[in-house]
């Protein structure tokens, strides 16, 4: 190919890269990623995925660096150049051969699945002429992997055996031969065969179609450039994080929280010139469920760095060479083996909202007050009297996010740890679940009040239309609610509330395969972010607004914002 | 409204008006009364907000067309989709469902820049206290739960007549199953409330998803007056005038529809830009026998594109404006053609990041100041600047010699980007071409290959200021090997609006299996759903024996959401064929994503499409002269082809050059409003319309 030959002399003759065909490789690499990314969201069977998008897509190079990310959740994007890593260092250490037309697939925590064994990776090997040039890789969360509960995640769990199936790294596609019956033993070992299935092929469809993309840019530009426009990308990556640390307040910083547990967390950082530590050695063992992998720790950590580095919706490895990370072996966040993972996602927020609490205060440019920060997971089963078939619904909850200088905190939106994430329409939530949504409406609760308020979290009504039904929640915030910061005061709780026909209410913030009865209403409320700064400063007209949109009752107004509605209403309607 | 084929019996002049931000532009089509020949005029005068039918009256006073001779005016504006972006639209309320007011404010929660933990929430468009709520649940399935209560609907007028608004949208929970409730409410409050502007969800759409279709009932409402206001002055002002023709708006589905039709939803024009240029490029596809076509429109701002496939647009119905990678933007359930557009044009901006790294766009010079080399005070060098860098614009000809390019300009612009990047100015400015080729790649590959289409398989229709001079570069990356660029490629998109045909897409979420009980259902609905439209086409004095339906289903694996559309035969699905149609969308399906399941396939959707044929321009073959391609040649010069090098290139006036003239050596083609870029290796051919043809080497 002419144009191949031109860059190959250029490269020998100068010593170096046509600067621009560096830069399309680039592009192509972020274009490919998201590519990926909608051929999954498309084909997947599950809900969560396809309408939450609990996924998420990646390029990894050779090394096991994140090349590219796409969209998704973050959570998930920056955990894949990890479970690569380990493949690679098994393969290595076990003498696997790995060949084209693999696919490996890991779930595993303790195998390079960083997550919980609900989320599904899929690692593709990118081979050009015999080498291997890049890996192509996704990532899901799918509806049941078996284990003791439905849904698999387990609040009651102590072993990681007692949360499903562990897919250790293992080819399933061994040569572009798919291995039938490990996807049989897969099938077998969940309660919806079908859905695992469906979203079991969109995985691998997904990989296929980046690896495809791959070696396309690759035999037009040849291997040599390809390898070193993605060292040039991480090199990128990793100036965008030095720039930014310059401007970064210099120090260590402590924080210790109290956890609705009962366990204290706690976090040392400290920013210098050109690195980055983040220190939670000092940290309790988890008995429960709520243990994080090391890895996934680490990734809340890099996530910290990039939101008050450089947020630009560039991600690659090179963004967290300047971070140094350190844990302690049997804690919670770098547990021993078989500790269990299953509510892995609350933990990996807590984590998130501390190191983000223990800055905030020296960064709130870029760091608002605290926000709902609970995944608010909800598992809601029965019967659809309908079908006469059974339904599960697994979600997530949106929730009030924190003030900030520029402006109040947005009101319904994921935890900080979605993205790309969307609710389910009530329209498709009635068509496909055995329940009606009564209501879907903005949280009523005070609190988030400040110069800049805190956003609104939801109350959402879903009555259960037939007898035997069944809720799994694990909501966090619930009872210490989100913090206010600079002076604005603290949001409100996230729980849950089920509504008897009987008129009794019950509260929880916990609960597993909790029984519902035909008219039974579980209440879902979430949290309201906190405020930034005194209320006393807000401007009178923003308030009279929220009183006027019944964001905020007069009331409170009068009581937090010492805003008195009557003496103020001359004034108002000029 | 008098009918077409009187209009025709009057006169054959075709004209199409674009209402833009800055110009009001005009495009006329008639035949030379001696030869039959087609002329082709444009004339172009300032916008003038806010009543723009001045500026339209101002452009057909300006070309000089006889008013009596117009038979058919198709209008195109902007004035809707900058009436949402300018936020300019009328106060506007919401009626909902008990219990769901704030849906629109929740919206779907997303945060697509997820590292970015200051994302605001693009706010609703209707306030928290203008939203109200009336009691009545429908099922999923169009049952009544719960009746509707409209007791306190007086009490919602007043507080809207209080806070002085002007329009009002209605939707509520499931509407799309049944509209009863809804219907009931708009009655009501056209009853209660005449002087409220009103829309009402199913109106528009009968697509699920309460917040994608709030918010469409919503921004429909919004822009209403407006458009309503708008679009009755520029009937009385023709009317006014000799004008004896027929008005037609572009529609966002590659169709026009009536005045009267377009007050009731003008929201459906919102994207109605890009669609005409879309169409015109399957309707030329269709002339020279090229079923699939990529369409691709390079303008100042952004380039376009959108894909043809068996000649037909692919019309989508989940769009979405100001949605990126830092914004979840706003949904717009209305029929829009599937394209893809970037910020990547002639105006574009090449810039270097603070690390070091080249971009080209999306920032755009525009038209003020424009481009380094129109010398009115821009300083950043656009992909223009660099083609005049690199010799494939003549800076002797620029814009048809209308502007002096400032090359010393040029360089210096040039110099100063080269040396931020440690390169020679030729290699800044072939750095600058080939990123904003690799753009426009991406996006091209985005509508073929993404959605499982081989573009090896199409022909690159490319259009616009420029579309020539990127086309051949484009078609080589892809390999493509016929690119076509048309006659008067830069008023391209307007023979697109004036060879449109009357067209209304129909979308309905319909549920079932596909199955031995199929035929039957799916028979019934469509024919609902027909019914329900010529009954329109009816009402509006519309002749109905010419309406033309085709049938589309969305299909998918049970529990899958995301589905593929089908081309239904015309007989409909049939027990004969169930299984034809079933393989169909399996092919489809597996083409896209590699594999096939075996599990029941479910009916999601129905897509109708009822058209009519409103007169169309006849495309007359270009006149044979005689000339000899060497009296088109207008001079040599160097050409810098970025990885090809730099040759020798022929410079052709493309007035000059007629229908049967063929060349195969490097060359730059001048026409008035655009520049075609000939590469070394590729054949060139001018076809019998005057359409240049060029067989791209394949790399």
């Amino acid at each position: 190919m002419a144009t191949e030959l031109a860059h190959d002399e250029s490269a020998r003759d100068a010593g170096q890269y046509d600067p621009f065909t560096i830069e399309i490789i680039q592009n192509a690499l972020q274009a490919i990623c998201d590519e990926m990314f909608v051929a999954m969201r498309k084909t997947a069977m599950s809900a969560i995925i396809y309408e939450v998008l609990d996924m998420g897509t990646a390029i990894v190079d050779p090394k096991g660096n994140l090349a590219s990310a796409g969209a998704g959740i973050p959570l998930f994007v920056a955990g894949l150049d990890k479970a690569v890593l380990f493949m690679i260092r098994k393969c290595e250490e076990d003498g696997i051969e790995i060949e084209p037309g693999d696919v490996f697939v890991t779930n595993d925590p303790y195998n390079g699945g960083v997550t919980h064994l609900n989320d599904v990776a899929f690692l593709m090997p990118v081979f050009v002429d015999g080498e291997i040039v890049a890996w192509t890789a996704d990532i899901a969360h799918w509806n049941d992997v078996g284990g003791m509960v439905p849904g698999s995640m387990a609040p009651t769990a102590t072993e990681i055996f007692q949360e499903g199936l562990r897919l250790p790294g293992v080819k399933i596609v061994a040569g572009g031969t798919p291995n039938e019956p490990l996807i049989e033993v897969m099938k077998i070992n969940s309660r919806m065969p079908d859905f695992l299935e469906g979203d079991l092929w969109a995985g691998i469809a997904a990989v296929r179609v980046g690896a495809r993309r791959l070696e396309g840019v690759v035999r037009k530009y040849g291997a040599p450039i390809f390898r070193e426009a993605m060292e040039r990308y991480l090199d990128y990556g990793e100036r965008m994080t030095r720039e930014a640390l310059k401007d970064l307040p210099k120090g260590r910083f402590t924080y210790r929280e109290e956890q609705d547990s009962g366990l204290v967390y706690g976090c040392t950082i400290e920013i210098r010139d050109d690195t980055f530590i983040v220190d939670v050695r000092d940290n309790p063992p988890e008995p429960g469920p709520y243990n994080i992998s090391r890895d996934a720790s680490l990734l809340a950590a890099q996530l910290l760095l990039k939101a008050v580095s450089d947020p630009r919706p560039i991600c690659n490895g090179g963004n967290f060479r300047p971070l140094q990370f350190f844990t302690k072996k049997g804690t919670v966040f770098d547990p021993e083996e078989p500790a269990a993972h299953g509510v892995y996602y609350e933990t990996v927020l807590r984590l998130y909202d501390l190191l983000w609490r223990c800055l905030a205060s020296h960064l709130p440019e870029m760091l608002p007050a605290g926000h709902h920060a609970s995944m608010c997971a909800t598992v809601l089963g029965g019967i659809h009297p309908d079908t006469g078939r059974p339904y599960t619904i697994v979600e997530p909850q949106l929730g009030g996010w924190g003030g900030h200088p520029a402006g109040d905190g947005s009101s319904a939106v994921f935890s900080g740890f979605h993205g790309l994430t969307f609710n389910c329409p009530a329209e498709i939530n009635e068509a496909r679940n055995g329940l009606f949504v009564d209501r879907l409406e903005l949280n009523p609760d005070p609190g988030g009040e400040g110069r800049e308020r805190g956003g609104k979290g939801i109350r959402a009504d879903y009555r259960v239309r037939a007898q035997d039904g069944f809720l799994t929640c694990f909501y966090t915030r619930s009872r210490f609610p989100p913090w206010g910061l600079a002076g604005g005061r603290d949001g409100s709780p996230n729980y849950v509330e089920i509504r008897r026909t009987d008129g009794t209410v019950e509260r929880h913030a916990e609960v597993t395969n909790f029984g519902l009865g035909q008219g039974d209403v579980v209440r879902i409320v979430t949290g309201n972010g906190g405020g930034y700064g005194d209320p006393k400063e807000r401007p009178r007209d923003a308030v009279a607004d929220d009183i006027r949109n019944g964001y905020l009752t007069e009331g409170r107004a009068r009581e937090v914002y010492g805003y008195d509605a009557a003496s103020q209403s001359v004034t108002d309607t000029l | 409204m008098a009918d077409a084929e009187q209009a025709t019996a009057r006169g054959s002049v075709r004209v199409a008006t674009d209402v833009g931000g800055t110009f009001t532009d005009l495009v006329c089509f008639e035949a030379d009364p001696e030869t039959g020949h087609q002329i082709v005029r444009t004339a172009k005068v300032d916008t003038t907000p806010p009543d723009y039918e001045r500026g339209v009256f101002e452009v057909l006073k300006k070309s000089d067309v006889a008013f009596a001779d117009i038979a058919f005016l198709a209008h195109g504006t902007t004035v809707i989709i900058n009436a949402v972006t300018e936020r300019k639209g009328a106060r506007t309320a919401l009626i909902t469902t008990e219990g769901f007011r704030d849906v629109l404010e929740i919206a779907r929660g997303d945060r697509p820049n997820y590292f970015d933990l200051t994302y605001r929430k693009p706010p609703p468009f209707v306030p928290r206290y203008l939203r109200f709520e009336v009691p009545g649940r429908i099922s999923y399935a169009g049952e009544e739960l719960q009746p509707l209560d409209l007791s306190g609907l007086p009490e919602i007028v007043d507080a809207l007549r209080a806070a002085e608004v002007e329009a009002v949208a209605i939707c509520l929970l499931h509407s799309y199953a049944n509209d009863a409730h809804e219907a009931e409410t708009l009655a009501a409050v056209q009853r209660l409330a005449p002087e409220l502007s009103a829309v009402a969800s199913h109106q528009i759409t009968r697509q699920w998803r309460e917040y994608e279709r709030t918010n469409t009932a919503v921004l429909s409402a919004y822009v209403k007056p407006a458009a309503d206001r708008y679009l009755s002055k520029l009937n009385q002002t023709l009317e006014a005038s000799e004008f004896g023709g027929q008005l037609y708006i572009m529609q966002s589905n590659c169709g026009v529809d009536t005045v009267d039709a377009t007050r009731e939803t003008p929201i459906k024009m919102v994207e109605s830009g890009p669609a005409s240029g879309v169409w015109g490029a399957a309707e030329l596809g269709r002339l020279l026998g090229e079923r699939n076509v990529l369409a691709l429109d390079i303008g100042g701002t952004t380039a376009k594109c959108s894909l043809v496939e068996g000649g037909h647009v692919t019309i989508i119905s989940d769009y979405w404006i100001e949605r990126n990678r830092e914004s979840a933007g706003y949904p717009i359930l209305v029929p829009v053609v599937d394209l893809v557009e970037i910020g990547n044009g002639g105006g574009s901006i090449a810039w270097v990041d603070h690390l070091g790294r080249l971009h080209v766009g999306p920032r755009s010079a525009g038209a003020d100041p424009g481009p380094v080399a129109y010398a009115k005070g821009g300083s950043e060098p656009t992909t223009t600047d660099a083609n005049l860098a690199l010799g494939r614009i003549n800076a002797d000809y620029f814009c048809g010699g209308a502007i002096t390019a400032d090359m010393a300009a040029v360089n210096g612009a040039l110099d100063t980007l080269s040396g931020v990047l440690g390169v020679s100015r030729e290699e800044a400015a072939r750095g600058i071409v080939r990123i904003a080729n690799h753009n426009m790649i991406n996006a091209l590959k985005l509508v073929s290959l993404n959605r499982g289409h081989d573009p090896r398989d199409f022909a690159l229709v490319a259009f616009g200021g420029g579309g020539g001079m990127h086309a051949s570069a484009l078609a080589a990356e892809l390999q493509i090997e016929k690119v076509i660029i048309p006659a008067e490629s830069a008023v391209f998109a307007a023979w697109g609006m004036v060879m449109s045909d009357l067209r209304r897409d129909y979308f309905r979420t319909f549920l079932c299996d596909l199955d031995d009980d199929a035929p039957a259902l799916l028979r019934e609905t469509f024919g609902l759903m027909e019914r329900q439209a010529l009954a329109q086409f009816d009402s509006e004095g519309l002749d109905t024996t010419g309406v033309a339906f085709i049938r589309f289903a969305r299909f998918r694996y049970r529990n899958q959401e995301h589905s593929a559309e089908v081309l239904l035969p015309d007989e409909g699905v049939t027990g004969g064929n169930l299984a034809a149609v079933r393989e169909r969308f399996e092919t489809n399906y597996e083409r896209e994503y590699t594999y096939r399941l075996d599990t029941a396939v479910e009916v999601v959707g129905l897509h109708l499409v009822g058209q009519a044929e409103v007169g169309k321009l006849a495309l007359v073959e270009k006149p044979v002269r005689g000339r000899d391609l060497a009296d088109a040649e207008k001079g040599r010069r160097m050409v810098d082809f970025d990885l090809e090098g730099r040759h020798e290139a022929t410079l052709y006036d493309g007035a000059m050059l007629e229908p049967g003239m063929t060349f195969n050596n490097p060359a730059i083609i001048e026409e008035a409003g655009a520049t075609i870029v000939v590469r070394p290796g590729d054949d060139a051919a001018i076809d019998s319309y005057g359409n240049v043809i060029l067989h791209v080497r394949q790399a």
